[in-house]
């Protein structure tokens, strides 16, 4: 073996999602370079660094499912569900940090503790990212706005900073289970659809959807709800930069108590 | 000139009369319950609660909130709807609160229902009408959303208890903080009828709890606790007397929340002060500060105020006024301190003294990692040390911490840089000659 090989690190490119970052930690794993001489990242590099060799990791599910039984038998469900909520926050050290967490807590006498080591770096950024992602999950889940098409499907678009669409899932399949309703990701442009009484979906690349136009009760509910809204304030505690804070422009593109006012 | 009698209106102008006449209850919360739809309705509930929106004055739109009827036959100084104001009046049937709610629900406009009301007719007929429409809501629709109702002093036990049974939340306005003040300003209430409504609930909270523990299927009774709110502003008592009340409710009834709402002159009354400035908001803030003190952190209200210091400061915070009151028991090492004691520190609050306890087991803490946890250094640094170091050379000194934390923003400015105040100068007292 060259001592020169040694030198190079290998970085494992792999897709942005979930499955695409565990599927890089297994065969950054499995690659039997040394945890030292292995990096992860996510999506395309812009910029190649010198002693780096670059391998792309094809997203694989079953890849994927290993690591997550891993990670839930011997780093516990507390860094399970830090983890899967840190992959869909946008930032470049991620992947490199999910990697080191899931070495060092396999590497602890008792793997659960990993998720409370936040001296450690790598699962600091990976905490502090669960948080953000948990932030906007839940600020979503009360800034979505539903408007009812023509054919009584609920419809709502979003433009999420990180891809929380498969963590509101969840919350609105069971709020709204006898409802059929679609939140669409304008970003990403993905979808989550939710057929009545069934069990929701993710369409990958859904870039048309049709629009049927409002239902002729929409138009009503709409108007209710900016009566509502503007009742609802006391003028004399008027306090715009407070709500601004609260509720930033980014949000209210979508909301219709702030269109068109 | 221009009459107006009994003209029909539509939902929309009831809407906006009976929201506009709601906004004033502060409580807006949908906290403390955690359900997940039987898969046979519509609506489920998360512990946090969620917010769905926020009004022009900032606050948070959780529920619609709303007034069944503002027809009361009450005269109550402080409130809009007393009987003797000229404003529009209007009822909802039930009906038409459960198609708002539900119109509203289903497009996530709203996290539930907030149901208040005036007095129509007599209590028992108000409180009767509150329980048709959640019976309604509950039972025709399905609707497990969040519900949070008033529970109408005077009325029968018997109505507040079925509609405690479908509601998540039940609330009974204390108004004033005394029985003199509530004597004054609202002539037909008084404290023990208002007090009996919220012993009842408390007691059937706690028999409630027993059957649960029998039967895990009971049907829960009032399952997020209960709440009730003060104006805090109208008559002259102090934050002590406030906060003393509401440690009393706290304990003595095991309320959830209690409101603190500034006083706002709607009313030409001669018997209501007027504030210069504006409701006194910033007192209401700090009065919600000391109120999460009382909860979280293990705070007493004799601990933060006494009869002869009876109001906070209203330029800082409650915590970092006791801090500064209390130097002796500070600097606090961060490794080392309880629980307890970190909670205590101004600028570590529940989260991060949490963090920091778990952290510590595994590995030594630095002022980098406390930033991360979430602790507010620009207020921590002046009462902690990590690993036996303060972070920058600081005194322990009230008028120096009081005025570096009074700067706000500004540059730190170091014990080496402090230039002494109100003292004697003397040759030898710069501080850069003396080590």
């Amino acid at each position: 073996m060259s001592s020169c090989h040694c030198l190079m690190i290998r970085v494992f490119q792999c897709e942005d999602t979930l499955t695409g970052i565990l599927s890089g930690v297994y065969d950054a794993w499995s690659s039997r370079l040394g945890h030292r001489n292995v990096r992860l990242q996510t999506g395309d590099n812009e910029n190649m660094e010198l002693f780096c060799e670059y391998e792309q990791t094809v997203p694989d599910l079953e890849k994927a499912e290993k690591v997550l039984r891993t990670i839930y038998k011997k780093l516990g469900e507390e860094a399970y569900e830090m983890i899967a909520y840190a992959a869909v926050c946008p930032h470049s050290g991620k992947a490199d940090a999910i990697y080191r967490m899931i070495v060092i807590g396999l590497s602890l006498p008792d793997g659960r503790e990993i998720s409370r080591m936040l001296t450690q770096p790598d699962v600091q950024l990976v905490f502090e990212l669960r948080r953000k992602a948990w932030h906007i999950a839940h600020r979503y889940m009360g800034f979505v706005r539903f408007r009812e098409l023509k054919n009584g499907v609920l419809f709502s678009e979003i433009d999420a900073e990180a891809d929380i669409l498969a963590l509101i899932a969840p919350h609105f399949a069971d709020r709204l289970p006898l409802e059929n309703w679609v939140v669409y990701d304008r970003r990403r442009k993905k979808a989550v659809v939710h057929p009545a009484q069934k069990s929701w979906m993710i369409l990958e690349e859904a870039e048309a959807f049709a629009d049927l136009g409002n239902s002729d009760e929409e138009a009503y509910y709409e108007s209710l709800w900016k009566v509502f809204h503007r009742a609802i304030g006391i003028a004399s505690r008027r306090n715009a930069g407070l709500q601004m804070s609260q509720l930033p422009r980014k949000f209210r593109q979508f909301m219709n108590e702030f269109v068109d006012l | 000139m221009d009459y107006r009698i009994e003209q029909q209106i539509d939902l929309s102008q009831k809407l906006e009369i009976l929201a506009d006449a709601a906004k004033y209850d502060v409580a807006c919360t949908s906290s403390g319950v955690e359900r997940n739809n039987s898969g046979k309705g519509i609506g489920n509930c998360i512990k946090p609660g969620i917010c769905h929106s926020f009004s022009a004055d900032g606050r948070c739109i959780s529920l619609l909130k709303i007034l069944f009827t503002n027809e009361c036959i009450f005269d109550c100084r402080y409130c809009i709807n007393r009987r003797s104001n000229d404003v529009p009046r209007a009822s909802f049937t039930p009906q038409e609160v459960c198609d708002l709610t539900i119109g509203f629900y289903r497009r996530n406009y709203i996290e539930g229902l907030f149901l208040s009301s005036g007095i129509l007719g007599s209590p028992d007929l108000t409180m009767d009408l509150l329980y048709q429409t959640l019976y309604k809501l509950r039972t025709e629709y399905h609707f497990q959303g969040y519900i949070h109702v008033k529970a109408i002093p005077g009325a029968d036990p018997e109505l507040i208890e079925r509609t405690g049974y479908l509601a998540d939340r039940m609330s009974i306005n204390l108004e004033l903080p005394t029985a003199e003040g509530l004597k004054a300003l609202a002539p037909q209430k008084n404290r023990p009828k208002l007090l009996a409504p919220i012993q009842q609930v408390r007691r059937m909270r706690i028999q409630n709890k027993n059957e649960l523990a029998v039967y895990r299927h009971a049907p829960r009774f009032v399952p997020a606790g209960q709440s009730t709110q003060m104006i805090i502003g109208a008559t002259g008592e102090s934050d002590w007397q406030i906060m003393k009340v509401a440690e009393h409710m706290y304990k003595k009834y095991e309320m959830k929340r209690v409101f603190y709402s500034a006083f706002l002159r709607v009313n030409d009354d001669s018997l209501l002060p007027v504030i210069p400035g504006g409701p006194p908001l910033l007192r209401e803030h700090r009065l919600y500060q000391a109120d999460w003190l009382l909860r979280f952190y293990g705070f007493g209200t004799d601990e933060l105020l006494s009869e002869e210091k009876p109001d906070f400061n209203l330029l800082l915070d409650p915590k970092c006024d006791w801090a500064l009151r209390h130097l002796e028991q500070f600097p606090v090492e961060v490794m080392k301190a309880d629980y307890a004691m970190l909670l205590r520190v101004p600028g570590i609050g529940y989260r991060s003294a949490g963090r920091i306890i778990k952290a510590r087991r595994l590995g030594t803490l630095d002022y980098a990692n406390l930033k991360k946890m979430g602790v507010v250094l620009k207020r921590a640094i002046y009462f902690i040390t990590c690993g036996g170091k303060q972070m920058y050379p600081v005194k322990l000194e009230e008028n120096f911490i009081l005025r570096n934390i009074l700067d706000g923003g500004g540059r730190l400015r170091t014990a080496a840089e402090e230039q002494p105040v109100y003292e004697q100068l003397s040759l030898f007292d710069d501080p850069r000659f003396s080590m």
